[in-house]
């Protein structure tokens, strides 16, 4: 799930129930893992009909707004208790996600895209489900500095997810 | 043991990201989620101290070339009828008196339509290209769509206010625009034009 703040909040009130993540961690020490994320959240609000105003211009209908985000991250963890059945862990990701907005309005579409530099720190916990393989809840919030067309884009993720060892 | 387990992670990933994808939101889904209405007005212009227009009894369509010897073109009367009716509506409502042209009205309001047509072609080369090099392989030429669309104009001008070339200059326009059906749908239009006076309060008089 994904909760837009700030600019994408503004734009987007809705929760977004759609979106993946990937990641892959590689132990360096048994405590620290190293490696990716990759993901897509969308969010989408269709809006009933308002006027928008600039001036001496009003503009009236419905619009369906949108916004992607894309995360490349170079991530790292730290677990606080690895080798338990229950592992908290935490982490920070570093790298950049590119956001996509569209406003459809009328028979036209307004797109905005951005290559944001990304921050997203990272709280969760692993439980073991079966040999090699535990569920995780993570919670997460990226933030995507501004740039491109976009004013800054964060939001809060709180994902579940299956965590596959020794691959 | 690791086959088991990658074939696993494939088939979460692979499982997630169809879901997400045919779960994408679609967007609009009748052709009046399509309309929209734009209303302007001219900075400076009293609107308050005028209170009576005119208006045609028909409404010309924008196509041809008048120029070049074209005939106007108006919409069918019928439907002309109803739409002048709405507009006469809402501008009483505002507190505008209606009278002839040859009453020295302070506005003429012009109404003006006109629709367009949009082509949608998508031609895939590369399977003609394959269609050539082996006949015996089907491919598709490509595919046609098209949608046309409806726009209908109001515009408030004042004749005694001229530009520099000396046309009449409107100082309020109201446009409304939305997919053409086959039949009219007076609801759809008739709602437009209300809602271009619901966002012009500027016009009000009374």
């Amino acid at each position: 799930m994904g909760f837009g703040t700030g600019d994408l909040g503004d734009f987007i009130s809705k929760p977004s129930f759609r979106g993946i993540t990937i990641d892959f961690r590689k132990l360096v020490q048994p405590n620290i893992g190293v490696g990716f994320e990759i993901g897509w959240n969308a969010f989408y609000e269709a809006k009933s009909s308002e006027v928008y105003t600039i001036g001496n211009l009003s503009y009236s209908g419905k619009q369906w707004r949108y916004n992607n985000q894309f995360p490349l991250l170079f991530a790292v963890d730290y677990y606080l208790q690895p080798g338990e059945k229950v592992n908290p862990f935490v982490g920070l990701g570093i790298g950049t996600m590119y956001s996509l907005r569209n406003t459809d309005m009328g028979q036209y579409t307004l797109e905005q895209d951005a290559w944001n530099f990304a921050l997203r720190p990272e709280v969760g916990v692993m439980v073991d489900a079966s040999p090699g393989m535990s569920l995780a809840v993570t919670g997460k919030y990226y933030y995507g500095f501004e740039a491109g067309d976009l004013d800054a884009q964060s939001y809060f993720a709180l994902t579940f997810g299956f965590v596959f060892k020794k691959l | 043991m690791r086959m088991k387990m990658r074939s696993r992670l494939a088939v979460v990933i692979v499982t997630m990201s169809s879901l997400l994808l045919g779960c994408y939101p679609q967007g609009p889904e009748a052709t009046e989620d399509l309309d929209v209405v734009l209303t302007y007005f001219r900075d400076g212009y009293d609107f308050k101290a005028k209170t009576t227009y005119a208006m045609p009894e028909n409404i010309v369509k924008i196509t041809g070339n008048l120029q070049e010897g074209d005939a106007p073109e108006f919409i069918p009367d019928a439907t002309a009828t109803l739409i002048l009716a709405e507009i006469d509506k809402n501008m009483l409502a505002m507190g505008w008196q209606k009278v002839e042209i040859d009453e020295d009205p302070d506005l003429l309001l012009t109404p003006a339509s006109w629709d367009t047509t949009t082509i949608v072609y998508w031609y895939d080369y590369w399977s003609w290209w394959y269609g050539a090099y082996y006949p015996y392989w089907g491919y598709y030429p490509g595919y046609v769509s098209s949608y046309s669309t409806g726009t209908l104009l109001m515009a408030l001008i004042d004749p005694k206010v001229v530009g520099a070339n000396g046309n009449p200059i409107a100082q309020w326009t109201g446009a409304l625009n939305g997919i053409l059906t086959n039949s009219y749908n007076a609801s759809r239009v008739n709602k437009g034009i209300d809602q271009a006076f619901m966002q012009s309060p500027y016009l009000k008089t009374n």
